[in-house]
């Protein structure tokens, strides 16, 4: 896998030689602060990766010689930073983090004056003065300065509380794994402020990780799940180091699919919103689709990445939007503008299983079962345009949408209900994925076809 | 021809320059990256002085420390001599100071310190600057990465303790010196009144003791820079005054009437302070005074001569096993015992003991030294013109004998003095003439002078 990656997304990589240097972080320091188009200060934060001190203390130097103040929240969760830049009215923000990956990564995510993503357009732009190296530099009497801020959390942890039921929510039995991540920090001060019991795992920040972040049920599998019934939990849940995904096990101690997140959240939300938009990427099951039709819901899907999410947020009036989100247990809601938050999504769940009375697990068995297989080819013969219309044209009367690869969805008879398949070449690695779904069981011989049609051409 | 400006300077001294276009963060990181490759994985200490530009410069220096694979040791804001002495007395591999001295403050610098807190030398200095060149850093991964920490109060401590043993600490406090302290809002903006009043008991009058304020003079404490001292004598009647630079390395002081000692005056009076209780050899620059072998001579002591810069001269006192030396050109004191730096703190507390031993004045004891007449200016040059201006300048005077070691120095029979040398730092040439008669001085002056307009 390549080690360093400086894309629309920021800059990804593994910490050293070949990977992310110091001089990558000044640079797109430089280069983020000469993009902010607006006065103000700029919140950063960092997860407890041991490399976090490095990029931050590059990060911060590189801010005060363009002349902009810095907002510090030291160890704090993306959602937090997102939260601050609207409360300070900051002209942005830097999330230090690697979010899901292992802890040898780290990572620099952009965040405009609203607190969300970069739209696609402002990530290009941002690419661009990186790439052209013209910084701004103020003169040196004008040169900005560090604040800390170790008020943050409360602050966020105050507008949750705003929007929840705390009182019903506190009486939940529930071990969370932190993956050594940021929300160790939150969880515990939910604890200390509000009465909450939540029993934390892996909950050390000193830069190592007990796992790999990941939300996935996979991981979900490894410690946390088992723990569940042992210490006579109501739910067990697992965020990422920066805490805007989350995934989690019922009562029971099973794993969920992270899938599953979005559509039982809609599900929720859907008939208390007063937008009917649930969006979603082109790569999510489409249990998401039959659940927002059982509350006239509409799925509207749009390419993978955050950019994409965000220019299609844009696209909307805010109200429109009930929620939207991804296949990764990272989902935003309105009431929380638009940042992904798995603190919030963890509370909403609980919430849903505290208004219908139902453990988890009764939750997850009142959805319809999709089976989803996925695969990956490599990158050879890149004849990437004649893969994808083959694939559009060997399956008969089918609905398509090109806007990121191709995905197909089929009508019901021979592949079975609801299925689909999603061919598209990844961002972040020089592979095909394929992803293929169908309601029921698993759709080995449609994933079998598409798989040998995507290895002849990719 | 355009006017030549050291915006920015990359070399053997480091790195230095106007903070903003020219010296970027960019380029302090990358700096530190190799100043953390050279030495190794270890302990780093930094520090700085009160420009405004010193936390961004920290923050830049920090990441590439860490990024090195070196553990930082933040001491915040400190006069260059206490960072030095801390490097030395903690074991660390090095040490930075930002600082850029006395130059103004839209300046700013990476001052480099060895394992035993001093000035890289030459060698030193070169294999660093081939280092940043090649821009091989080491590139630490994640588990390899350096952590931060900080101390702020023991190195001050420290510096005191070692700068009082030295003196009699007692008979200065039960003088109750009425004193003077201007330190430019510098690094010694909160210690040297704590120095003076609480270690050293004087009754204080100070100025420009405001960290969190810019430089409200000069940085360079000269006698067109210290007005205000001038005035705050005058008016206080004090006994004697104080001046700094912005990071405390250097020393100006006044007389009760306000006006200066020249600095190889406060030098002199230093020297024969030290070489009256410990007489041993002295290194000065070959620029400093020659009442500093006078004064040696009253101890039978003898004098060495190095070339311009605190680099040389602790280079050459090392060779000598010098036990003061300095550099009376500006105001830089250096006493091993306490450490291989220029040291305004040992300055002060020596002057203070002299007359607190004498009973004399400042005034008298400067009185007491040798009389010599000294004149100095600079021209701004091109460094492709000092080979010749060295061979006219020779030429001119072929009784004299000549000194290479830098520039030219030329050395009369009746002792008188004249020389020319091309600045470490800036696009300027130097020429000092010295000689007992002022008529004699301002001869050589003028000979000088034409020879570097022609």
């Amino acid at each position: 896998m390549a080690s360093l990656r400086i894309s629309q997304v920021g800059v990804r990589g593994v910490v050293g030689r070949g990977g992310i240097t110091a001089r990558h972080v000044l640079d797109f320091g430089a280069a983020f602060a000469t993009f902010l188009a607006t006065e103000g200060p700029v919140v950063i934060a960092r997860d407890p990766r041991a490399s976090g001190l490095m990029l931050r203390e590059g990060l911060v130097a590189a801010l005060l010689a363009a002349g902009r103040d810095v907002i510090d929240l030291g160890i704090a969760s993306t959602p937090v930073i997102q939260h601050t830049i609207r409360q300070r009215q900051a002209a942005g923000g830097v999330s230090i983090s690697a979010s899901h990956n292992a802890a040898e990564w780290n990572a620099l995510k952009f965040f405009g004056p609203l607190g969300t993503y970069l739209t696609t357009a402002e990530a290009d732009e941002l690419l661009d003065i990186y790439h052209l190296r013209r910084f701004y530099a103020a003169p040196w009497n004008k040169l900005g300065r560090v604040e800390m801020d170790n008020s943050a959390i409360d602050r966020y942890l105050d507008e949750l509380s705003e929007v929840f039921h705390f009182d019903r929510l506190r009486q939940f039995r529930v071990v969370v794994d932190c993956s050594n991540g940021t929300s160790s920090r939150i969880l515990r001060r939910l604890n200390e402020r509000f009465g909450f019991s939540l029993i934390l795992i892996n909950a050390a920040m000193d830069g190592r990780f007990a796992h790999e972040p990941s939300t996935s049920a996979r991981v979900v599998g490894l410690q946390l799940a088992p723990l569940v019934q042992p210490l006579s939990a109501d739910a067990g849940f697992l965020f990422d180091a920066d805490s805007d995904r989350v995934a989690f096990a019922t009562e029971l101690g099973e794993p969920a699919s992270e899938e599953l997140i979005l559509p039982m959240l809609s599900d929720y939300l859907l008939p208390r919103s007063e937008g009917k938009i649930v969006l979603t990427n082109l790569s999510t099951t489409s249990l998401n689709e039959e659940v927002a039709s059982w509350h006239g819901g509409k799925v509207v899907r749009v390419p993978v990445g955050r950019n994409a999410a965000i220019d299609a947020l844009n696209a909307h009036r805010p109200e429109q939007i009930a929620l939207a989100g991804e296949g990764t247990g990272a989902v935003m809601m309105p009431q929380f503008r638009f940042v992904y938050d798995g603190i919030a999504t963890m509370l909403t769940l609980l919430e849903k299983s505290a208004a219908r009375e139902q453990p988890l697990s009764q939750l997850v068995a009142a959805l319809p079962g999709y089976s989803m297989l996925k695969g990956e080819v490599p990158l050879n013969r890149h004849r990437i345009p004649q893969l994808l219309e083959l694939l559009a044209t060997s399956f008969g009367e089918v609905s398509i949408n090109r806007q990121d690869g191709l995905r197909v969805d089929l009508p019901s008879g021979r592949w079975g209900d609801n299925a689909w398949f999603h061919v598209r070449v990844s961002q972040t690695e020089p592979f095909v994925r394929v992803i293929t779904e169908a309601r029921g069981a698993a759709p080995q011989d449609l994933f079998d076809e598409v798989m040998e049609t995507t290895r002849a051409h990719a | 021809m355009t006017k030549r400006e050291h915006l920015l300077k990359i070399g053997v001294s480091g790195i230095r320059g106007v903070v903003g276009e020219f010296l970027t963060p960019a380029l302090a990181c990358a700096f530190a990256q190799a100043f953390g490759t050279y030495t190794g994985r270890g302990r780093v200490i930094l520090g700085r002085d009160t420009r405004s530009s010193g936390p961004m410069l920290e923050h830049a220096v920090t990441c590439g420390l860490l990024s090195a694979g070196c553990d930082v040791v933040q001491v915040g804001v400190l006069p260059t001599p206490t960072i030095q002495m801390y490097v030395a007395a903690t074991g660390a591999l090095g040490g930075i100071a930002l600082t850029a001295s006395h130059n103004p403050p839209e300046y700013n610098a990476l001052k480099l310190f060895n394992e035993q807190g001093q000035f890289f030398n030459h060698y030193e200095r070169g294999e660093l600057i081939d280092l940043f060149h090649q821009g091989e850093f080491t590139d630490a991964g994640n588990f390899e990465l350096g952590t931060i920490s900080q101390e702020y109060s023991t190195p001050a401590r420290m510096h005191f303790e070692r700068v009082l043993k030295c003196v009699n600490r007692d008979r200065i406090r039960q003088r109750n010196f009425h004193a003077a302290i201007d330190a430019v809002n510098g690094a010694g903006s909160i210690l040297t009144p704590h120095f003076l009043e609480h270690e050293l008991g004087c009754r204080l009058e100070a100025i420009s003791v405001d960290p969190t304020q810019p430089f409200p003079r000069e940085a360079e404490p000269t006698p067109q820079s210290l007005g205000d001292l001038k005035e705050l004598m005058k008016h206080t009647g004090a006994e004697i005054g104080f001046a700094q630079d912005p990071d405390g390395d250097r020393l100006a002081v006044a007389k009760p009437d306000g006006t200066l000692l020249d600095n190889d005056e406060v030098l002199a009076l230093v020297v024969d302070a030290v070489l009256s209780r410990m007489p041993g050899n002295v290194v000065v620059n070959l620029t400093t005074s020659s009442v500093i072998d006078e004064v040696a001579a009253w101890h039978g002591c003898k004098v060495f001569r190095s070339a311009v810069g605190e680099a040389n001269v602790v280079e050459r006192m090392l060779a000598h096993s010098a036990v003061i030396g300095g550099e009376g050109s500006n105001g830089g004191i250096i006493f091993p015992t306490v450490h291989y730096c220029r040291d305004s703190y040992t300055g002060m507390a020596f002057l203070l003991d002299r007359m607190a031993e004498t009973g004399l004045g400042i005034t008298e004891l400067a009185a007491r030294l040798p009389k010599f007449h000294r004149a100095s200016t600079k021209v701004g040059f091109q460094h492709g013109r000092l080979a010749g201006i060295i061979q006219a300048t020779e030429a001119r005077f072929p009784e004299a004998r000549a000194d290479r070691t830098d520039g030219l120095k030329l050395i009369f029979p009746d002792g008188a003095w004249l020389h020319v040398r091309g600045s470490n730092t800036e696009p300027l040439m130097r020429l000092s003439v010295e000689s007992r008669e002022a008529e004699r001085t301002q001869m050589l002056l003028k000979a000088g002078t034409d020879i570097l307009g022609s």
